[in-house]
């Protein structure tokens, strides 16, 4: 049958040629992920590509893109792996809460769940 | 949403941190009511093959299969400022989906266990989980409409928690009630015990 909507998991598939997992270094649900600035951006980038190189000038955590893309996280890593690989994003590694937050970063957070 | 922050000009690269706190507990116990009073709440879910984790059972014999299934996540967002926010998981209720656990706690401040009174052994695993990884929890005792108020000295000891680990009565429909306990877990994972034992039973 042609003209068939041939479903969510050809779709994902063909977004990762069937990886399950990403290039390089595993990264974190909460990394963040930044947009390389001036980086180069070829014409033939698939939308989902594009979106998260729109999405990530400002800096975006994992689980959010993966949110924003309204894609499974699995699927969202490997295209954040692929454009890591190709230089168009970068992909902080978080050190644990516990060694980040300092002095300010707390009383601010205390302060914002006050005010919530 | 406020994006007058960031002026164009301002090149520098703006350090961002988004601090992963997790809320666990059994089946039904509140979690996700929990992260949609606070938050902004996010769909996020995630397609993992089971076969690759070990599943007992295979109905599958002789067919190259991969069982694929689709883990949804309670996933919320509270923005504290541009490039600072608060992350809320809601861990994974089944079984099944315990190697999702290991993933979420990487790198997390802390956990909310949320506890029952009326089915406190739900929340044991969750309590031993994050008792064996040294990461920083409170317990927050979800009071159901018609249960019953229980102590939350009863509950420490039914729960067999050391002393200074905060045990905090909550609603999870209640907003000022589920910043209580967010306020106390963030208290608590920077500050130790010392820091919140003064304001609680």
């Amino acid at each position: 049958m042609t003209g068939e909507d041939p479903g969510p998991l050809i779709r994902l598939f063909g977004l990762t040629g069937g990886r399950a997992r990403p290039q390089g270094e595993a990264f974190d649900l909460v990394a963040i992920v930044r947009t390389v600035g001036g980086s180069y951006e070829p014409a033939d980038l698939i939308p989902e590509h594009r979106a998260v190189l729109s999405l990530c000038r400002r800096p975006t955590p994992v689980a959010d893109v993966a949110a924003h893309l309204a894609l499974p996280l699995n699927i969202t890593r490997v295209i954040l792996g692929d454009l890591r690989r190709e230089g168009f994003i970068t992909i902080e590694r978080p050190r644990p809460a516990t060694q980040t937050i300092d002095e300010r970063i707390y009383r601010e957070v205390l302060h914002g769940l006050r005010s919530l | 949403m406020d994006y007058a922050a960031s002026e164009p000009g301002t090149t520098a690269v703006a350090p961002a941190l988004a601090i992963k706190i997790l809320i666990a507990g059994g089946f039904g116990v509140g979690k996700t009511t929990m992260v949609g009073t606070i938050s902004e709440i996010r769909p996020l879910h995630t397609e993992e093959l089971l076969s690759e984790r070990g599943v007992g059972v295979d109905d599958t014999s002789g067919v190259e299969a991969k069982i694929t299934t689709t883990v949804a996540l309670d996933f919320g967002r509270i923005t504290i400022r541009e490039g600072l926010w608060l992350y809320l998981f809601g861990t994974p209720g089944q079984d099944r989906f315990w190697f999702m656990w290991d993933e979420l706690a990487l790198g997390a401040l802390g956990a909310v266990v949320l506890a029952d009174t009326r089915r406190l052994q739900d929340c044991f695993p969750a309590v031993d989980y994050f008792e064996q990884r040294g990461i920083p929890f409170v317990v927050g005792v979800n009071c159901f409409d018609g249960a019953r108020r229980y102590d939350p000295a009863k509950v420490r000891r039914a729960l067999g928690l050391v002393g200074t680990i905060p045990v905090v009565l909550c609603d999870v429909r209640e907003r000022a009630s589920v910043k209580e306990v967010l306020t106390t877990l963030v208290r608590y994972a920077v500050e130790g015990g010392q820091a919140v034992s003064s304001h609680l039973a």
